[in-house]
């Protein structure tokens, strides 16, 4: 009889057990997930904040760049009045024209020469694929080849290279002055398409040479290119 | 002996293998019962040493504590009164409680022995 009823005490107290242990189990896994989710919200608002800043910073940039090239077309006014005032210095003032197309610190237009580069065609199973994409090296090659030949403004991807502009390699795009471009790769030159042309497509030249490393290229002479200030854009 | 500690590992288990969510209004619920069934098993502790304990009145009044206090938490959030409160407030003072006469019993059965072996 005593028996009897201490086994069903021992019975109960496990069942009792059993629910203690399953609402402790259960309500610890619960809180972990609660604050799991919570620094999950943490670390979304901290990026978000971040977002907000990057994007004042921008806009930020963008306004002082428009606020330079409004500066700068005030100068260039300036000038041109005091160059009518005197003669001697109209001279200084062509010169001062001239060299800011080459610094490419004021929009261009004229005739010029496009050259497009193109990934080669592969199949990535079978080749190495770096034998066959444009690198930033092959774009400095058609850039200083132009620049010889005579190019007084040169853009890539609608963007204004000038004296310390700089191009990276960034995987497979590259990177000119902190903006990131894919393929195909458009160089843009102004100067006499004719001679640039000449020069670019010298026998053994620069494109035959990119033609053997099996790059595509798209070549065309254009009678009037324009091309953006440095300063506009991002 | 055995038979409620595995009763206890296989809840624990059991708890942590549960994967559903539960809205975070309810909550509280399980905070109180928690609660309760902490209270009623240092209750149950405490019969045991004073020599009153009862399974009957031990095992109902833990299921019996934990479906009044979620009732009442369930209640408070309906009227939009934080009745939980009361709850927790209750069990937490009865927990105090019932913790301290263990270890008062605890004290008094130490002190004994060290009389006795002395």
């Amino acid at each position: 009889m005593n028996n009897k009823k201490t086994n069903r005490g021992k019975i109960l107290l496990s069942l009792v057990s059993l629910t203690l242990g399953f609402i402790l189990a259960f309500s610890y896994s619960l809180s972990q997930q609660r604050s799991a989710e919570q620094v999950d919200l943490i670390t979304f608002n901290q990026t978000e904040e971040v977002r907000e800043q990057l994007i004042q910073q921008k806009e930020r940039n963008k306004e002082l760049s428009e606020e330079l090239q409004a500066v700068q077309t005030k100068i260039r006014e300036y000038e041109q009045q005091a160059g009518s005032n005197t003669s001697s210095l109209e001279e200084l003032v062509k010169t001062a024209e001239a060299l800011r197309l080459l610094t490419g610190e004021v929009a261009v237009k004229g005739p010029g020469y496009k050259v497009e580069l193109q990934d080669g065609e592969y199949d990535p199973n079978q080749v190495n694929p770096n034998d066959y994409i444009v690198h930033e090296g092959h774009v400095y090659m058609v850039i200083n080849e132009l620049k010889i030949a005579g190019a007084e403004a040169i853009s890539v991807n609608g963007k204004r290279i000038h004296e310390t502009s700089y191009i990276r390699c960034t995987g497979p795009v590259i990177t000119v002055d902190g903006e990131t471009f894919p393929a195909p790769f458009v160089i843009e030159a102004i100067g006499n398409p004719e001679t640039l042309a000449d020069a670019a497509e010298l026998s053994g030249g620069i494109l035959d040479q990119l033609r053997t490393e099996q790059i595509r290229i798209e070549t065309q002479k254009l009678s009037e290119l324009v091309m953006q200030s440095m300063h506009s854009g991002s | 002996m055995w038979l409620p500690l595995l009763g206890l590992l296989l809840g624990i288990v059991l708890g942590f293998m549960t994967d559903f969510q539960i809205p975070a209004a309810y909550e509280n619920y399980l905070s109180i019962a928690v609660l309760a069934a902490l209270d009623t098993l240092f209750g149950g502790i405490r019969a045991q040493l004073q020599q009153v304990y009862d399974d009957k009145v031990f095992v109902s009044g833990f299921f019996f504590n934990i479906a009044l206090a979620a009732a009442l938490a369930f209640l408070g959030v309906h009227l939009g009164v934080d009745l939980y409160l009361a709850a927790i407030f209750a069990f937490g003072v009865r927990l105090f409680q019932n913790i301290a006469v263990i270890r008062r019993i605890l004290l008094s059965r130490f002190a004994e022995k060290n009389v006795s072996t002395k």
